[in-house]
């Protein structure tokens, strides 16, 4: 087990390039905008992290996005992603190259792989942030993230072990544009893995048959009271070309499918636009939908507190309001066409 | 060939989500009054376990790190049907972050000789989600997170599960033994029976453990663990413009004046 080590010995900063199908996840991009501002902090170098098959054009792609420098993993046992390989070359790079700091998206693939990175280099590893800082003194990583129900940030620090690392959910930060004038070196470097550490298979891998209602523009979402019939709410989403979310008790209704849960134990959504229906306003419902722009209330509780945290509010039978206000839009969209 | 599988369930103690409030005074939140009960997303956890063992055979074993009054949630676990639990109690596991715990949890599963550890994909309290790949890491074993299926393949000596990812799913085979973190709300978790939950309530001991039975009472609690809190401040609060508005009309008006439509 490795015991503690020499800080000092450890600089730059790392983002690992999430990709899948030569494609990389946008959470990747916004962690190396943010990352360039890290090492721009601490006077170190960004460094991207690629793994897969025929990925040089994300490596190009990074430096434009302000890497220094990308070292990539080139392999077909990188393909698609499994946690051994992709922990275990990680392992040996960190070993290898002493980052200071690790950005990881907290994608489910980030999530996921993160755990296999941070135990066997015996890092502290930071989950979900929402905000990263350097602190000025010492140079400590401060990963900022929301406690229990959103109320409260906690500061992590990670004093005496390296690398510091941390997950971020997409949406936090934004991504920068690509410079094509930008400059940086594309480093292959040595694969240490083969099938001994794979431990598992891919049988199929299906993206795009599930909305990512972590991408939507406009989100409506309905809770407990629209008692199990979201047409209204699936109108109104269609009229505003947006997604439908739901609350955990219509999840666990069975009323709607997992992948669209709002909240502390689902997703966290980022929309312009956010209709909450029939949802009394629960902090774990809450944590998952306040980064959104605009918040409209719709209840016929006038003392549900979701009215509290909403720019707007109507008291009001959801099968009532949603239709009407749908009709609204279609109207304008008629006009305007 | 198939056998009869370990099958160990990590479940946590945490305060009941639901009594946790804001004081209206401070702004803060106020935990004390909550209950402490199982993390929700670990009934999902036990009912996979429990649905395994009837698949395949073997037993269930709920595991818990914590005071000695964390046994109210292994009892839980036994009045759902584990056959046995295991407490790891020690002070010198206190502090622990999601390295300790993880080695922890790893070492234990270990000693039972487990084929498949399974957790709730987060604790409703810290939600980190870390702890179960931090598992698998530490022993070098397979994992499956955020699984929406699962489904035993005793033959292959494998379980096959349904993992969401964004924006669509993947199936994925794993060798055992191998760690699990079922999504929250993947099943539909049973009601304890009264005989079984009498049973739990007043026969059932649970097996303790300390780190030294372990043999890691020098990697575990606060000085073992990478990260510290380094401060807490009340989350700025989104200001919002809580504006009641009369009829339909009015609020499509605003929202369009707004930009938001």
């Amino acid at each position: 087990m490795p015991g503690e080590v020499d800080t000092a010995d450890y600089a730059d900063v790392w983002v690992f390039i999430e990709q899948h199908d030569g494609e990389a996840a946008k959470v990747s991009w916004e962690l190396l905008a943010k990352g360039r501002e890290l090492a721009d902090e601490k006077g170190e170098r960004l460094v991207a992290l690629v793994m897969g098959e025929s990925v040089t054009h994300l490596a190009e792609e990074a430096i434009e996005r302000g890497a220094d420098e990308v070292l990539v993993a080139e392999d077909p046992i990188f393909e698609p992603y499994l946690p051994g390989p992709y922990g275990e070359q990680f392992r040996y790079l960190v070993e290898e190259r002493h980052p200071d700091v690790v950005l990881i998206g907290g994608s489910h693939t980030g999530r996921d792989f993160a755990g296999r990175v941070a135990v066997p280099t015996y890092a502290g590893l930071t989950a979900d942030c929402t905000e990263l800082d350097i602190e000025p003194d010492t140079g400590l990583l401060l990963a900022k993230r929301p406690t229990f129900g959103g109320d409260a940030m906690a500061t992590i620090k990670c004093v005496e072990h390296r690398p510091q690392m941390a997950t971020v959910r997409p949406g936090v930060f934004d991504a920068a544009e690509p410079d094509p004038d930008r400059e940086g070196t594309i480093t292959e470097v040595e694969v240490v893995v083969d099938e001994s550490h794979q431990h598992s298979r891919m049988i199929e891998r299906v993206v795009g048959d599930i909305t990512d209602i972590t991408d939507a523009n406009v989100v409506v979402a309905g809770g407990y009271g629209t008692e199990g019939d979201f047409g209204p709410i699936e109108d109104l989403a269609a009229a505003l070309g947006g997604e439908v979310a739901a609350t955990r008790e219509a999840v666990e209704e069975g009323w709607i499918e997992a992948a669209r849960q709002v909240g502390q134990t689902g997703k966290t959504v980022k929309p312009d636009l956010y209709i909450a229906c029939g949802i009394s306003g629960a902090i774990q419902h809450l944590e998952g939908m306040n980064d959104s722009k605009t918040i409209v209330a719709i209840n016929d509780d006038p003392n549900a507190p979701i009215f509290d945290d909403a720019d707007y509010g109507i008291v009001g039978d959801l099968f009532e309001v949603c239709p009407a206000l749908t009709e609204l839009i279609e109207q304008k969209r008629g006009e305007t066409a | 060939m198939s056998q009869e599988w370990n099958i160990v369930v990590c479940v946590k103690q945490v305060p009941d989500a639901d009594d946790v409030s804001i004081d209206p005074d401070t702004g803060t939140l106020n935990r004390s009054d909550a209950e402490a009960v199982l993390n929700q997303p670990d009934y999902n956890a036990v009912e996979s376990a429990l649905q395994l063992r009837e698949a395949v055979g073997g037993t269930v074993t709920a595991v818990t790190m914590g005071p000695p009054f964390a046994t109210a949630v292994l009892q839980e676990a036994v009045a759902l049907g584990a056959d046995d639990g295991v407490l790891l109690t020690d002070r010198a596991f206190g502090g622990s972050d999601t390295w300790p715990t993880s080695l922890a949890l790893a070492s234990i599963a270990e000693e039972l000789d487990a084929d498949v550890v399974i957790c709730g994909e987060e604790s409703t309290d810290s939600s980190t989600g870390q702890v179960p790949p931090g598992i698998a890491a530490h022993n070098d074993w397979s994992q499956l997170t955020y699984v929406e299926e699962l489904e035993p393949n005793p033959e292959e000596n494998e379980l096959i599960a349904v993992r969401d990812i964004e924006g669509g799913h993947e199936k994925v085979a794993a060798s055992l033994p191998v760690v699990v973190a079922v999504g929250f709300g993947l099943n539909e978790p049973r009601i304890a029976g009264l005989h079984r939950k009498i049973y739990a309530e007043t026969e059932f001991e649970p097996q303790e453990y300390s780190a030294s039975d372990l043999g890691i009472e020098e990697s575990v609690g606060l000085a073992a663990s990478p990260t510290s809190v380094g401060g807490m401040a009340t989350a700025d609060p989104v200001e919002r413009k809580r504006k009641l508005v009369e009829d339909v009309e009015t609020l499509f008006e605003e929202l369009e004046s707004a930009g938001a439509i």
